[in-house]
């Protein structure tokens, strides 16, 4: 077994991991859970070498192991397929597997025959049949990730830390995955399952450990808990609704779309939005969805129709300054680059769009700016030490919510929330539905993307099935069902005349 | 408990101007003065820090231009072919017999004219504004050779001498130095450069108008160039058509030195303002030291690469 005892790691102001202590079975699946910001990360990179110094020790094997680097941790048996990938995608499925560890011949020169064979070998136990000569770049994300698994097996890996392993494939595709990782089980091969879905963690592990806070709060056997535990474990309370009750009221009309279209990216799109109104837009990812926010903000040109709004016809934004002069903001579902400067400090990020109204003439007024910046902060409880920390050092939630106040600085009517909760825990996703629900209370109203289909439907008003670019059907809250609307986004059933509004 | 909240406050602001970004080179700046004054007698004298702020102050003016640029994420390479095309093609009016209250406005709006093609160039075209500058660079020292022929302007009349008098190019630079510290530190303008230099996507996002700020700032880049140009006409006296050369290299090791990201987004013209004085300082003493002239290049190459190191060093702790 593996024990992790006493393991602490502390950046300059956060206690990241706080005397740690659990341990790992040789041979299991172990799932470790928390929300953003609880450790996970930190403990990952403690693991895999890429943080040296820290407190306590990892035993295994009997005996105390600290690695330096990541390729110590590696020829020490600990692989990490870390969420964002690493391989190389201009080269080969084998030179990818061998990646620095390639087989040589007299003279330095590759041995083919032999990467060749051991790649085969490999991909074969894993019943994945790629052709090892295939360029790594051409494949789906899912056969990118078994690459890595490949080359966590010709390491001779004896546990492989999986982060986020699910997070861009498919339904199917997490099927298959779930074989390999049952394969590599039967293999003798331990796992760290890192992962924000129960579901996924109830399905495919044995064991579960639970963080908070950098604190350790309890590892479980899976036949001893139930999801509805294991949240509250991460959460640190219960949690029995997943989506706060929506009680605004439908008012006048802010927003009026017709005929929008990109070409190449969505065709006649039209919708409605009103006062008090939360309207969800579902799609696969691709689905055009984010292309047709951008282009409804002015952040790019489109190519027919027009905008109404409040009742006025005007013809589109020319700029997005010109969207938010008006009162429509966008959220952006890339949260570093096109949400926050990260090396500015949380104030300068929050006041950037409303600098036009606190520095009317010319000069910021400073005192102004950090009085509306403050009142947000605690309005949201956004954890920091000061108004002036760099962004960059706040959890993945606290971030959303740093974007998601600076937008509400701007006091607009229509919000566009693109994948607001991606990437962050159940407590902090719970607070975002419940701001939005607190925004359509004052008759705002939100367009709100999202691919996790739960979330659409617990929070829409109305739902909007776009696919291919185009808008398919539009369903009530009460029609909403989940089975129903993911017929529409997934398969091919084409319904005529399924355009909405 | 009030005088212990004050004692505190003292001592977290002391620990704040550790913290700060220029320290470090402040104090390598007050480190070399003494080392240099203790050597060397004479150095430290009003009339030594006459001769290195006149010195200083010409490549001065375009790093201040240069740290606005490197702030937004840009580069601007054509600093000192601005120079030369602003006084050369300008200084034709000399040569016309234009009275200096037509010539001088006439070099700044030049240099601004040029300054807007390079921002026009850059916002508009997916291509780095550093091959963006690296070209004209090229072209507008180039227009300024053809059409001088490479022939100086000289003799000039004496009021143009006046500008490079003693201390008067200092007090134009400090002057440019005081309006673009608190341009920087408290207005909109300063916000939404370090905005775009931080997350350009991010800020177009946020509706600032992007395109526009980066314009301005290669204008501001290009009326200092040609200020600066004034000013070193009114130091030599004449007009040469190679004026200006290798100040952009000089100018963006001073941004570098003072602790700006070359990558955009932090830093300070305070900072640079510091990298000028010790690159001034370095220059003055070695000279004074009699040491070989080339010595001076590999000085400066190890400052730089030192101060990048740094840079790099603030990225890689995270």
């Amino acid at each position: 077994m593996i024990s992790i005892g006493k393991v602490s790691k502390s950046f300059p102001g956060v206690k990241a991991l706080d005397d740690i202590s659990f341990t790992i079975q040789y041979g299991e699946v172990h799932g470790l859970v928390g929300e953003n910001g609880a450790g996970k990360s930190t403990l990952i990179k403690i693991l895999s070498g890429i943080y040296p110094q820290y407190e306590g020790n990892i035993v295994f094997d009997g005996s105390v192991r600290h690695f330096y680097s990541a390729h110590e941790a590696q020829t020490g048996g600990i692989a990490t397929i870390f969420q964002e990938l690493t391989v190389i995608k201009e080269l080969s499925v084998a030179e990818n597997i061998f990646l620095g560890r390639e087989p040589t011949r007299r003279l330095g020169m590759l041995d083919w025959s032999v990467m060749r064979d051991k790649s085969n070998e490999v991909l074969q136990f894993l019943d994945t049949p790629l052709d090892p000569r295939e360029t790594v770049g051409k494949l789906s994300v899912a056969n990118q990730q078994i690459v890595e698994i490949c080359k966590a097996l010709v390491l001779n890996s004896r546990i492989i830390i999986m982060d986020e392993p699910t997070s861009s494939l498919t339904e199917h595709e997490v099927d298959q995955l779930f074989i390999t990782i049952r394969r590599l089980k039967e293999k003798g091969i331990t796992i760290l399952y890192v992962s924000h879905k129960i579901e996924e963690i109830f399905e495919i592990c044995d064991s579960i450990t639970v963080l908070r806070d950098g604190k350790h709060i309890g590892t479980v056997e899976k036949t001893e808990t139930s999801p509805d535990e294991v949240i509250s474990m991460m959460v640190g309370r219960s949690m029995n609704m997943m989506f706060p009750p929506r009680s605004a009221k439908k008012g006048g009309l802010l927003l009026s779309v017709r005929d929008l279209s990109r070409i190449g990216e969505f065709e006649h799109v039209s919708f409605d939005l009103h006062e008090g109104e939360i309207i969800g837009f579902a799609g696969l990812i691709g689905a055009g969805r984010t292309e047709l926010a951008r282009a409804l903000f002015g952040a790019t040109a489109l190519d027919t129709g027009e905008i109404g709004l409040y009742g006025d016809r005007i013809d589109h934004f020319a700029h997005p300054n010109d969207a938010l002069s008006r009162g429509v903001a966008y959220l952006s579902e890339d949260r570093k680059g096109e949400g926050l400067m990260l090396e500015l400090s949380v104030r300068e990020n929050m006041s950037l769009p409303i600098l036009k109204k606190i520095s009317p003439y010319f000069f910021v007024q400073g005192a102004r700016e950090r009085e509306l910046v403050q009142s947000y902060i605690s309005k949201f409880k956004i954890r920091m030490t000061s108004i002036d920390q760099i962004v960059e050092s706040l959890s993945g939630g606290n971030q959303q919510k740093v974007i998601i106040s600076k937008l509400l600085l701007t006091e607009s009517k229509v919000f566009i929330f693109d994948e607001p909760t991606r990437g962050i825990d159940v407590g902090a996703k719970y607070e975002i539905y419940k701001i939005m629900n607190d925004l359509t209370l004052e008759g705002k109203g939100i367009i709100f993307i999202s691919s996790e289909l739960p979330e659409v439907l617990g929070v829409s008003d109305r739902i909007f099935c776009m696919r291919e670019g185009e808008l398919v059907q539009e369903f009530t809250r009460d029609e909403a069902e989940p089975e129903k609307v993911m017929k529409v986004l997934a398969a091919g059933e084409n319904l005529t005349g399924g355009d909405a509004a | 408990m009030n005088d212990l909240a004050g004692k505190n406050t003292i001592i977290s602001s002391l620990r704040d101007v550790f913290k700060v970004r220029e320290a470090p080179i402040f104090i390598y700046v007050i480190v070399m003065i003494a080392v240099f004054s203790s050597t060397i007698d004479g150095f430290f004298s009003m009339k030594n820090f006459e001769i290195i702020s006149r010195q200083i102050t010409t490549i001065g003016i375009v790093s201040v231009g240069m740290t606005l640029v490197i702030l937004s994420g840009g580069f601007d390479l054509s600093v000192g072919a601005i120079l030369s095309f602003a006084i050369n093609i300008g200084g034709q009016g000399i040569v016309f017999g234009w009275p200096i209250w037509i010539v001088y406005p006439f070099m700044l709006a030049l240099g601004i004219i040029l300054g807007w093609i390079n921002g026009f160039l850059i916002t508009r075209l997916a291509v780095p504004a550093l091959i963006i500058t690296l070209g004209t660079m090229n072209i507008y020292r180039g227009i300024t050779m053809v059409i001088t022929k490479g022939v100086y302007i000289t003799p000039i009349p004496s009021v143009y001498s006046f500008i490079g008098r003693g201390y008067i190019p200092f007090l134009f630079y400090a002057a440019v130095l005081g309006i673009f510290t608190f341009a920087t530190l408290k207005t909109r303008f300063g916000r939404n450069i370090f905005a775009i230099g931080g997350a350009e996507e991010s800020a177009l996002y946020s509706g600032v108008p992007v395109r526009r700020y980066k314009t301005i700032v290669y204008i501001i880049s290009g009326f200092l160039s040609a200020l600066s140009g004034l000013i070193l006409v009114g130091k030599s006296g004449f007009v040469q058509p190679q004026a200006g050369l290798g100040y952009e290299l000089n100018a963006i090791a001073a941004v570098v030195i003072g602790g700006t990201s070359i990558f955009g987004g932090s830093g300070s013209v305070l900072g640079t303002f510091l990298g000028s004085v010790m690159l001034g300082i370095i220059l003055a003493g070695l000279t004074m030291l009699a040491v070989n002239p080339y010595w001076q290049g590999l000085i400066t190459g190890v400052l730089i690469v030192f101060a990048i190191t740094l840079d790099s060093l603030r990225y890689l702790k995270r």
